[in-house]
């Protein structure tokens, strides 16, 4: 078609307009695109993989059709004749080799383990790796490879778990469901579900996982799944293979969200620029339309022409955005999922689609109101140039590229919930950085005032063009802001806290000693001089009801899917207020003596009556053995006190009767007192503490924490090899661990965050393109009137520092406020200033700024005045 | 005065009546221009002068089909441009009318020719790109083909402007104040030419000038003082 010839023609021919001045909106507002495509497509390419990942291997990355998982075995099940069915046990405990030991996580699978995909298991590291049934031979465990680096072991090795010796006859580089298992805190261990028994490690109280696959035909799967959903209570999981989506898409899951949104307020900052760049595009072409007008061409073929023009340039951007974002998706996935990125499938063309369709709108939703303008001038113009072009119609801009946008976020967002928490977090900040900037300005007139020469000049643009400085100062205010929280996150939050924690405090836990090795657990810390807390008994139970009634009925819905809920909580029972706690509300429990009320048989601490001492074969259950006392399902008079957080959470108040489920036994007790704990303080914690007499009928291991100084760490394996059945925890490797996680996290949103600045900086560009033709024509009348080059030039960087300069102290102020805010409500640490990033985000902001806004508008500096009249008539 | 109709004068290709035009302004109403009546026939050269703010161009714009009236008929090429749109005003200019400029209004963008080729290219002529050359030519800039705008005077300017106007053999060219930008010398080397090509092309030529000189090259002339007609000589 001639008009779709001519556009493409005309396009062609302003792209070779030689500066900035002439055709710099087309390249702003292609660049504008090119950065919102290949942010949102990064995310997208990613997502997708992830997800054909589960939909292509399906059942094979859960490892079954259906998993249930427990912190209690389950007996009753609806009837399923038809399914195969297959038994795991997962839980933390020490594997020694010599002097060095390890925090494992076991897995205990049976011979049908998995009932869907496959486990590969290799003799070497890095060998060729055959698909083998899960269970090891007896006697025998396979270990994930990060295993032995840490033991400086190999396939063959004897180690020991608990009190059982293994020969370690294989590595596992392939097992279902571990789709970003990269956290190797406690690296995973395979081995017999018939050898956990001789391991003695699990006992009353434990921490134990039952799994429980299920896989058959899917009418068969989902109306047992249908069935079994509503008897399980909170603390247990029901995942189909689509459930698992999230839960094995494991470190990516929670950060996919963090991601998404950086990638969306990329998409968003770029449609600013475009609307900017489309907005000067069509001031520009007014007397192009109006001589085309002239010549004969209708509306319709001037709607043809620029729909052409704009349809090219999205074609254009969102295919260069495309292939962006599929080299960025791949250094997203190294970082967020490096263990898996090698299994995942290859990109997929689903999201090029989403990517283009995603970029025409966002073009169309910033340009069409300009452009809508720019068909409908009237020809008229060529005999009178003074014609104004039609009203702006801001309202109209907005509204449309408004809806465009939102249409955009709900789109990717896929969430009306997170979109509507987005749309409001964004138009409040939006509100304050305008609030922000216009102060900002305010005071920058004063300076203007004082100072003189070109400075006095450049800050004289500045407040002059004050939309525009609102605007670009926005833009670069928040994305210094989100570059700079996240360093500050990384950097600072974690350092600070262990900067705080006291010189001596505990770096170890005990965890899972039985009641049997108390005295000697005590015996040999002393011996060794190594300073340990009291040991807590723990039990473990879940919180079901308050006051009789369900416990979720009883919090409005946004507050019931809570922590506390899904997790079984740990219980202690002790006379003394622990040291780290103070009473905030009520009183502290009551001496037990005093009670005449107490019905229960006052039990000897320590040695719960019937529980077995030691090793619990892992079909039994770990509470209350043949021969526990029978229960009180109510004791009006039993006292607890309840961390304050948790209960403001729960809604929860003194007075309020709180019933628990420990087994298959539930107790009831009173709230008596409300306690703030310290937990920094490394010492064992608890949310719930019962008053003696309650729990100690119940089975129970008990947890201590020590403080080993770095001499004394030679002490440690002789512990592991004494109580091989306790898990010991160290500090430090915990919070390596959390460390390595918030790197990954923020590493990939650092990466987004590149984009982020960049459409930070278009949507400067874009501004001062705007205003370049005013600019021209100042320097031009400056220039004749006796102007130096230099004293333009210095007038240009003068005004660009000083937007660069308040934007830096504007995201420093936010970055300030808004770490505070995550020391005080998160960490519980107080806040503090960081004064670097008063000197840091300034300089880059000035930096930044100061070059893209002398890289568009130097020329108007070297323009001779004669050549410049005449481009601008 | 109101000239016969076009059926008495079947070779009429511009027939104005009773042109008013009013437009709101601060202050009230203003009359730009008021009972203009006016007919051009085929290969007639008609000047339109006046002061300065007299409603030369408004004129011009009415005449053209740029604008409409607020009262009074204009028919052009035998269509009364009162019953057409917008566009169609538009699809009855293309190729048909040519208009050259005060102020050239070249796309900087395109090379002499390719202003040239423009008007052609609207216009779907299949030998536009032969046309283009062939007028660059003609008004004697084949060595600045590539050229744009701003590498070229303003005299070059108006030439490449002429040559696009007369480029697709149009019926009619309008005319702004075509020498307005430019010096006297340059300017009587445009009148030449503007007034060459249009005896060679037989066209119909319309100009608005405040210049005696250029005026007086026309047939015909008509003078409007604040908006009416008040003096039509045959040179
Ligand atoms: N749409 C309009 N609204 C208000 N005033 C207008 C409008 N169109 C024209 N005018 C005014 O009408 C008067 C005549 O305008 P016009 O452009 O026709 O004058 P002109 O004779 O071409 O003058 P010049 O020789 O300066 O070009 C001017 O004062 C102009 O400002
Ligand atoms: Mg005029």
């Amino acid at each position: 078609m001639k008009i779709a010839r001519l556009a493409l023609w005309l396009l062609q021919r302003e792209r070779t307009l030689k500066g900035m001045n002439a055709s710099g909106e087309w390249r702003v507002l292609l660049l504008a695109l090119i950065i919102g495509v290949g942010s949102v497509s990064t995310t997208g390419f990613l997502g997708d993989r992830l997800e054909r990942a589960m939909s292509e291997q399906g059942a094979g990355f859960l490892g079954a059709d259906l998993l249930v998982t427990s912190p209690r075995p389950i007996d009753a099940w609806p009837a399923a004749t038809a399914l195969t069915t297959s038994h795991a046990l997962e839980f933390p405990s020490m594997l020694a080799r010599g002097d060095a030991f390890q925090l494992v996580t076991l897995r205990a699978v049976e011979a049908t383990y998995p009932l869907r995909g496959n486990v590969r298991i290799a003799d070497r590291p890095f060998a060729a790796d055959t698909v083998r049934p899960a269970q090891p031979p007896p006697g025998t465990i396979y270990v994930a490879p990060d295993l032995l680096p840490l033991l400086s072991a190999k396939v063959g090795d004897r180690v020991q778990i608990g009190e059982a010796h293994f020969t370690i006859a294989g590595i596992v580089t392939e097992e279902p469901g571990q789709l970003g298992g990269v956290f190797g805190l406690a690296p995973r261990v395979f081995m017999r579900a018939d050898d956990v028994a001789k391991t003695r490690v699990l006992q009353p109280g434990s921490r134990v996982t039952y799994l429980y696959q299920f896989a058959g035909d899917a009418a068969q799967i989902a109306a047992f799944g249908a069935a079994l959903k509503p008897r399980l209570d909170s603390t247990q999981r029901l995942i189909g293979s689509r459930e698992g989506v999230e839960t094995l898409h494991g470190a990516f899951a929670n950060t996919d969200r963090y991601i998404q949104l950086t990638a969306l307020i990329s998409l968003l900052l770029s449609v600013v620029a475009i609307a900017i760049a489309a907005h000067r595009h069509a001031l520009r072409h007014y007397d192009q339309a109006a001589l085309l007008r002239c010549l004969g061409a209708t509306t319709a073929q001037l709607r043809t022409l620029y729909a052409v023009q704009l349809l090219t340039l999205g074609l254009l951007g969102s295919l260069a955005g495309i292939v962006i974002g599929a080299l960025m998706q791949q250094a997203l996935a190294s970082l967020v999922l490096p263990d898996t990125v090698a299994r995942l499938p290859t990109l997929g063309f689903a999201p090029v689609g989403v990517a283009i369709a995603s970029g025409l709108l966002a073009l169309a939703g910033a340009s069409l109101p300009a452009l809508m303008r720019l068909i409908r001038v009237s020809p008229l113009r060529v005999l009178r140039r003074d014609l104004p072009p039609l009203p702006l119609g801001a309202w109209i801009s907005t509204v449309v590229s408004g809806s465009a946008l939102l249409l955009l976020i709900a789109w990717y967002a896929d969430d009306v919930r997170l979109v509507g928490v987005f749309v409001g977090a964004l138009a409040g900040l939006v509100l304050v950085l305008v609030l922000l900037a216009r102060l900002a300005l305010a005071a920058g007139r004063s300076i203007q005032k004082m100072s003189h020469g070109p400075l006095r000049f450049g800050l004289a643009q500045l407040l002059r063009h004050r939309f525009d400085s609102t605007l670009q100062l926005g833009a670069f205010t928040l994305a210094l802001f989100l570059v700079a929280l996240l360093a500050l996150v990384r950097s600072d939050l974690i350092a600070s806290w262990r900067q705080q924690l006291p010189p001596q405090a505990p770096n170890y836990f005990l965890v899972n000693i039985a009641p049997g090795q108390q005295q000697a657990v005590a015996a040999y810390l002393s011996q060794h001089r190594l300073k340990a807390s009291a040991l807590y008994p723990m039990v473990r139970g879940r919180l079901i009801t308050k006051n009789g009634a369900p416990i979720a009925s009883t919090l409005p819905p946004d507050a019931r899917d809570n922590n506390s809920l899904r997790r079984e909580l740990n219980l202690t029972w002790t006379a003394t207020l622990p040291a780290n706690n103070v009473v905030l509300a009520g009183h502290w429990h009551s001496s037990p003596s005093g009670d005449g009320d107490r019905r229960v048989a006052a039990p000897v601490k320590g040695t719960p009556a019937g529980a077995p001492a030691r090793g619990t074969p892992p079909d039994t259950r770990p509470s209350g053995g043949p021969g526990a006392a029978p229960l009180l399902r109510s004791d009006p008079s039993a006292e607890i006190s309840v961390e304050s957080g948790m209960a403001t959470r729960l809604h929860l108040a003194i007075g309020d009767q709180l019933g628990f489920q420990v087994g298959d036994q539930t107790l009831t007790a009173r709230i008596t007192s409300l306690r703030s704990v310290k937990w920094d303080s490394m010492q064992p914690n608890f949310f719930v503490i019962f008053a003696p007499g309650q729990l100690d009928h119940l089975p129970a291991s008990f947890i201590a924490s020590v403080y080993v100084p770095p001499a004394a760490v030679g002490a440690l394996p002789g512990f592991v090899k004494a109580f091989p059945g306790i898990t010991v925890l160290a500090l430090d490797k915990l919070i390596a661990n959390i460390e390595a996680v918030f790197d990954q996290i923020i590493g990939a949103i650092q990466l987004l965050l590149g984009f982020l600045l960049a459409a930070g900086m278009a949507v400067v560009v874009a501004t001062l393109l705007a205003s370049l033709d005013a600019r021209q024509q100042e320097a031009v009348l400056l220039r004749t009137l006796g102007a130096q080059r230099a004293y333009l030039a210095k007038s240009l960087w003068s005004e660009f520092l000083a937007l660069g300069l308040l934007a830096g102290l504007l995201a420093s102020a936010c970055a300030e406020i808004a770490m505070a805010l995550i020391a005080d409500r998160l960490f519980e640490l107080p806040a503090r200033l960081h004064p670097w990033l008063w000197l840091v985000l300034p300089l880059a902001g000035a930096l930044l700024v100061g070059m893209s806004g002398w890289l568009t508008t130097r020329h108007i500096t070297r323009v001779p005045p004669m050549q410049a009249i005449r481009a601008l008539n | 005065m109101t000239p016969p109709g076009n059926a008495l004068f079947p070779d009429t290709v511009v027939l104005a009546r009773n042109l008013s035009q009013r437009v709101p302004t601060a202050d009230g109403m203003l009359d730009i221009l008021s009972e203009v009546g006016l007919a051009v026939k085929a290969g007639e050269t008609l000047a339109i002068t006046g002061a300065s703010g007299s409603g030369k161009s408004t004129l011009l714009g009415l005449l053209a089909g740029l604008d409409q009236p607020s009262s009074g008929t204009v028919e052009l090429l035998g269509q009364r441009l009162d019953t057409l749109d917008e566009d169609a005003r538009a699809r009855l200019r293309a190729g048909r009318i040519g208009f050259v400029f005060q102020s050239f209004q070249l796309l900087p963008a395109l090379t002499a020719r390719e202003n040239i080729l423009l008007p052609l290219e609207l216009a779907g002529r299949p030998d536009a790109h032969e046309r283009a050359s062939y007028w660059l030519d003609r008004v004697g800039l084949a060595t600045r083909a590539t050229h744009t705008p701003n590498q070229l005077s303003g005299g070059e300017q108006q030439r490449v402007a002429i040559a696009r106007a007369f480029a697709t053999d149009p019926e009619i060219v309008f005319a702004d104040e075509p020498t307005g930008n430019l010096d006297a010398d340059t300017g009587a080397h445009i009148i030449e030419l503007l007034f060459g090509l249009n005896a060679s092309a037989h066209t119909t030529l319309i100009l608005v000038t405040h210049d005696d000189v250029l005026a007086s090259r026309c047939q015909r002339r008509l003078h409007l003082v604040a908006g009416r007609v008040r003096e039509e000589a045959i040179a």
